[in-house]
């Protein structure tokens, strides 16, 4: 199939896309737009659950942006549900990406978008770096962190690209191909450009919303207000959906507004394992799990996603494991009190941040 | 007197010294993070830290587990968003920015992409640049920190992920990058600045017990040896108390040899 745009050739031939119509609708201004404009307008109930979201927003083959920072207001249950309901072909995309790993072991996604996969000092994703070399991952361009959010960003303010300074030099510009390195056009100087990025659907954890859409976020944005506006699909999921009234009265925090949201999804606990500012802590001991001894092979992956996405429905089954293996119903208290005691919304005085190097196993 | 310090607690003391009062810091987890708060707590009381997810100015607090987590908002005037974070890099707003690498070369460009082989047969693909490119690109100076052996700083990077002095002299102004790219590279042997006209790596200063021949055998490329070599001091029982008793009390990041986290 042609494509509409004419993107950076060598990094088509050094990305080995044969095909690069795969590509257009990331960055296809025109039918973003035509799409906002048949978009439902009206000022209505927009709560549905997860199960329902997932199943009616996201479809195969969609390009999805991974949001939050990793494990850090990442509506990580969205991705469990996505797995179970077994939805193909997926481009992911995220700045970091880091949850695309295991919903491609899943048999979900088979492309990227990438400036990041990882947790950080916790170690490298053995499951992806296998998965992009036996081919059943395929990057579809390399990013920096700054100039993907430079791309978010295009999009909310309706630029069609945007000129930055990131990426001269560097060879993710032969492996990106939706950037473009040019003169800026009236110092001259090297400049490069990142077109404007529509993905089709993306899920925005928050910590209250009210039923229309209008949601507050506290703690980083990282790239989810850019992203509100950016993406084609948008779902709100909160820890709490709170009276209108709130929003109007108390404007604090408040940063996505109802127009550009599709639906709401009442999803408390909806980042575990990972943390919500304000609400609970990330379970370090789970991710450790993960990272050091679940990634290793596709065996311990398989046994690892069994456990905790394959064999449960809901966030509240996973609740009901992390309590199993990490030390009873008294876990899920600990978690809220260290994430309140390191945003210093409680006492920290007294509180103790160690825990137990010790990886939990699955009976 | 508290025991001498690790190799861990020389390379946080190390990077500690880098950092000047006043300074607006960017950091990641790990060693730069115990440098930068052990900088906050001996020398450099006025620094400002800022982190890549949009937090800044956090109240002080325990030790961040992620660039993402509490610790960096804790009770922040404000959080902003990642495409602010790197634009007040941009902006001339980031005086220091911490980098560590899979591969560091002899002009401090870096490789966090993969190892052992090419994009299509690599042995281990790793993380990608994250904020690492933004941050080489368009800060003021860029430290880099790693455990210097051979294969982390080798001749040739297996791929260019972030840029410092591309190919030496004037390539990086050239290229149309912000900043004056690395400046230092702090290891556990000492300390390497760049020369200033050709900008390859060179000697700077050496932590205690090493030798020039040491830092050339564990760097894959010809190091340049200045006249004058600095001696790097250990750091004093304070300082060692501090990081010790206040920055790492749990011995998270400064234990020696690492333990499992």
């Amino acid at each position: 199939m042609p494509s509409k745009f004419t993107y950076n050739e060598e990094a088509l031939e050094n990305l080995r896309i044969e095909d690069a119509s795969i590509l257009d609708r990331l960055i296809d201004d025109e039918s973003f737009r035509e799409g906002n404009l048949k978009k439902h307008r009206g000022k209505v109930d927009k709560r549905i659950t997860l199960q329902e979201a997932v199943s009616k927003y996201v479809s195969d083959g969609d390009i999805i942006s991974d949001t939050g920072f990793s494990y850090v207001r990442t509506p990580m249950q969205v991705y469990f549900e996505i797995c179970r309901q077994q939805k193909k072909d997926l481009q992911f995309i995220g700045s970091p990406n880091t949850n695309q790993s295991y919903v491609a072991w899943a048999g979900c996604s088979k492309y990227s978008h990438n400036s990041y996969i990882g947790a950080e000092m916790r170690g490298t994703d053995r499951n992806y770096s296998r998965m992009v070399k036996d081919g059943r991952v395929k990057v579809l361009s390399e990013w920096s962190h700054g100039s993907m959010g430079l791309g978010f960003k295009a999009a909310q303010y309706g630029a069609p690209h945007i000129a930055c300074k990131q990426l001269l030099g560097s060879e993710m510009l032969k492996y990106n191909p939706f950037v473009k390195e040019a003169r800026d056009p009236w110092s001259n100087d090297p400049v490069v450009l990142v077109s404007a990025l529509h993905p089709d659907v993306v899920f925005i954890h928050c910590q209250q919303a009210d039923r229309f859409g209008n949601a507050k976020i506290s703690g980083p944005a990282v790239n989810d207000i850019a992203l509100a506006y950016a993406c084609r699909k948008v779902i709100i999921t909160c820890e709490e959906v709170v009276p209108e009234l709130v929003m109007r009265f108390d404007t604090k925090d408040t940063c996505i507004p109802f127009m550009i949201v599709d639906a709401v999804v009442e999803l408390p606990f909806g980042c575990l394992p990972g943390c919500c500012p304000g609400y609970y802590y990330w379970s370090r001991e789970w991710w450790e799990w993960l990272i050091r001894n679940a990634l290793k092979s596709d065996d311990t992956v398989k046994d690892f996603l069994d456990y905790w996405i394959f064999t449960t429905k809901d966030q509240f089954d996973v609740i009901e494991k992390l309590n199993k293996n990490l030390g009873g119903p008294k876990y899920l208290h600990t978690l809220q009190r260290l994430e309140k005691a390191e945003e210093y919304l409680i006492e920290d005085i007294g509180v103790d941040f160690s825990y137990e190097p010790v990886i939990p196993k699955t009976e | 007197m508290s025991t001498p310090a690790n190799p861990f607690e020389q390379l946080a003391y190390n990077i500690a010294l880098q950092i000047q009062d006043g300074q607006i810091v960017y950091v990641g987890t790990g060693l730069p993070m115990v440098g930068a708060m052990l900088a906050k707590k001996t020398h450099a009381p006025n620094i400002t830290l800022v982190y890549e997810s949009g937090g800044q100015d956090p109240w002080e607090g325990p030790m961040p587990w992620s660039v993402g987590g509490a610790a960096t908002f804790r009770r922040a005037p404000m959080s902003m968003e990642m495409a602010h974070s790197f634009a007040m890099a941009a902006n001339g707003f980031v005086d220091i920015a911490f980098q560590g690498a899979a591969q560091i070369d002899m002009y401090g460009n870096l490789n966090t992409h993969f190892i052992g082989g090419g994009f299509w047969d690599f042995r281990s693909r790793l993380t990608g640049s994250g904020g690492g490119n933004d941050l080489s690109s368009l800060s003021e100076n860029v430290i880099l920190v790693g455990l210097q052996d051979p294969s982390k700083f080798p001749a040739k990077l297996e791929f260019l992920t972030s840029p410092g002095h591309l190919t030496g002299g004037n390539s990086r102004r050239e290229a149309g990058l912000l900043g004056n790219g690395p400046v230092a590279c702090v290891t556990q042997i000492g300390v390497m600045d760049f020369e200033p006209e050709s900008k390859w790596m060179r000697i700077k200063g050496l932590n205690p017990g090493m030798t020039v021949e040491i830092a050339q055998a564990c760097t894959g490329f010809e190091l340049k040896v200045p006249e004058q070599i600095e001696n790097i001091p250990v750091p004093s029982d304070d300082v060692l108390q501090v990081l010790r008793e206040v920055v790492d009390p749990h011995g998270i990041f400064i234990t020696f040899p690492p333990r499992v986290r």
